[in-house]
């Protein structure tokens, strides 16, 4: 079974079309993140998810139930963490106090001091709340997703805020979690974050989804050509060479080949040949943010986002 | 960040733990909302020194005026300790629930208590009985100072806590009303007082007033039969005032409707 599914979402705001046909799956303990520029629907989508929002049309479903049915709302919410955007919190209630009376709404929740370990803020136990700084803040947060010990966790946008370390510091939480079986759906803009921790990406824009997959094989990064870029020294052009190069504009020359291996051998075995050294060869393939920029680009026509919704 | 208790905690989950009884649910929302309102300076300054200062000077100008038909064959103290008393249920509950809500609900908190499973009517009768309590705190202040400066102690307890928990529990539903209403939390405070200070006036809580037109105008709004019906039990020794309690709790009534049909959690429309 399914951790989530969702099959043709749409939602209006008014004349603005935030989610215009949206389909993905989740299987129990994955990592998907949605990816997508402002506007692309991944907050919307996730609200409906997490049951804050109703949708027009389409089918949706998070551990077996239906998050837009209220009778069983409350055993979602038992069952589901989240956390949101904004941060949230009682500014003059302490740490430990925040997430005990948070722990308190839950038939079996995770420890208390075991949770503020799991977030970071060992240590910050009776400061209050108003003294953390934002980063601490966004772990309080996180601390409050994580303490109903949900089977699935909602993230939006949760190292927004943190700093490269602390950053770290919650991706690897993330991905204890899910080597202890829980299954994440968060939203991100950064690249990097989705790289690092989804096991699939969904890309999201104008409310429809543009592509799906593992990062490492979205828009077919792991099938596209690869690049062999280098420069050569003076006196020397493309002419000289037993390849066909062409210049990438920047000064440097590119080759693009399905067969980098006997490309690059052949390259560097004509230039050690005649003792030269190739100035900044490497070998690229099309990054994440490649892909990314070419799937939300704004020109193509039938993506075109109707309208900016958050 | 720890990793390693992380592995741990999902294999501990346990046979699900029995939901918590409603009663002590309901004591760990109040335990909660004490805590947040008690630590934050500001509730402390408007819910307590104001009718507390007031009442003091009140005190130091009227202390030894005896009984007038100007305050309805009261003292002036007998009078401003009850009118005081009410306002500051009002403070405590109308417009700590009106400011308080608007406000959590445009930082997202009140967005974040829905997403645990924590029930509404947990929330709201969480708050209700928070607010009680935050009353019965101020009356007795302002009954306390009031016997300092002479004023008899009242004798119907029961009528008073009557009246008090009624007025209380119908001023919190007009303050969530209000909340409700307000989508822009930086205005809840204006609102809230705009609406609040010419019905004071009208209803005799800073001066009484002898006009039976305004009187019977403002007999059919809060305010005033509040005013009356913490009167009767604190000032006159009388019972429970139940014409006027009933006004109050048609009112209440209003509130809760409003309240139920436009409380929204979500600080974005739908």
């Amino acid at each position: 079974m399914h951790a989530l599914a969702v099959r043709g979402l749409r939602k209006s705001y008014g004349s603005v079309q935030a989610v215009r046909d949206v389909s993905f799956t989740v299987q129990p303990g994955e990592i998907v993140a949605l990816l997508g520029p402002n506007g692309a629907g991944k907050t919307t989508t996730l609200e409906i998810l997490e049951g804050f929002r109703t949708r027009d049309a389409g089918t949706a479903e998070v551990l077996g139930l239906d998050p837009g049915d209220r009778p069983s709302s409350r055993i979602l919410r038992e069952r589901t963490g989240l956390v949101l955007q904004d941060i949230a919190v009682e500014p003059y209630l302490t740490v430990r106090e925040t997430i005990a009376r948070d722990a308190g709404y839950y038939a079996a929740p995770r420890g208390i001091d075991a949770t503020i370990g799991l977030v970071g803020l060992a240590g910050q136990e009776r400061r209050k709340v108003r003294s953390l700084s934002g980063g601490q803040k966004r772990r309080l947060d996180l601390a409050l997703g994580l303490i109903g010990n949900p089977e699935l966790l909602f993230l939006d946008e949760p190292t927004t805020g943190f700093d490269p370390s602390a950053r770290r510091d919650a991706w690897q939480l993330v991905r204890d979690l899910r080597a202890a079986g829980t299954t994440i759906l968060l939203t991100t803009h950064d690249m990097e974050e989705a790289q690092a921790l989804a096991d699939r990406v969904v890309v999201l824009t104008g409310g429809l989804v543009a592509a799906e997959g593992p990062p490492s094989e979205l828009g077919g990064r792991d099938t596209a050509r690869a690049r062999i870029v280098f420069a050569l020294p003076a006196g020397y052009g493309p002419a000289d060479l037993p390849l066909r190069a062409r210049p990438d504009g920047g000064g440097q020359l590119v080759i693009e080949t399905d067969a980098p291996t006997s490309v690059l051998q052949q390259l560097t075995t004509w230039a050690v040949e005649r003792d030269l050294e190739l100035a900044g060869l490497s070998i690229e393939r099309p990054s994440l943010e490649d892909i990314y920029l070419q799937l939300t680009d704004d020109d193509a026509p039938s993506r075109k986002p109707e309208g900016s919704m958050r | 960040m720890t990793t390693a208790t992380v592995a741990s905690s999902q294999s501990e989950r346990g046979p699900a733990r029995r939901s918590r009884s409603a009663l002590s649910l309901l004591a760990h929302q109040v335990r909660y909302e004490q805590l947040t309102f008690w630590r934050n300076p500001q509730n402390a300054i408007f819910t307590f020194v104001f009718p507390v200062v007031f009442v003091t000077i009140i005190g130091a100008l009227f202390g030894g005026g005896g009984r007038s038909p100007y305050f309805g064959g009261l003292s002036p103290l007998q009078y401003y300790v009850s009118t005081i008393a009410a306002l500051s249920v009002l403070g405590s509950c109308y417009g700590q629930l009106a400011v308080a809500l608007a406000m959590r609900r445009q930082n997202g908190i009140l967005k974040r208590v829905r997403a645990t499973p924590l029930p509404a009517w947990a929330y709201f009768c969480g708050l209700l009985a928070h607010c009680v309590l935050v009353s019965l705190v101020d009356v007795t202040l302002i009954v306390g100072i009031g016997r300092i400066y002479g004023v008899p102690l009242p004798t119907h307890w029961l009528a008073i806590v009557v009246t008090l928990v009624l007025g209380a529990a119908a001023f919190c539903a007009l303050g969530v009303a209000v909340a409700s209403l307000i989508s822009n939390a930086e205005a809840a405070p204006a609102v809230a007082q705009l609406v609040l200070f010419p019905l004071l006036f009208l209803s005799g809580t800073y001066m009484p007033i002898h006009s039976t037109m305004l009187n019977n105008i403002a007999g059919w709004l809060p305010v005033r039969p509040f005013n009356e019906a913490l009167m009767g039990p604190l000032s006159e020794h009388a019972g429970a005032d139940w014409k006027h309690l009933a006004v109050l709790a048609a009112w209440g009534c209003v509130g809760s409707v409003i309240a139920i049909r436009r409380f929204r959690w979500d600080p974005r429309p739908e």
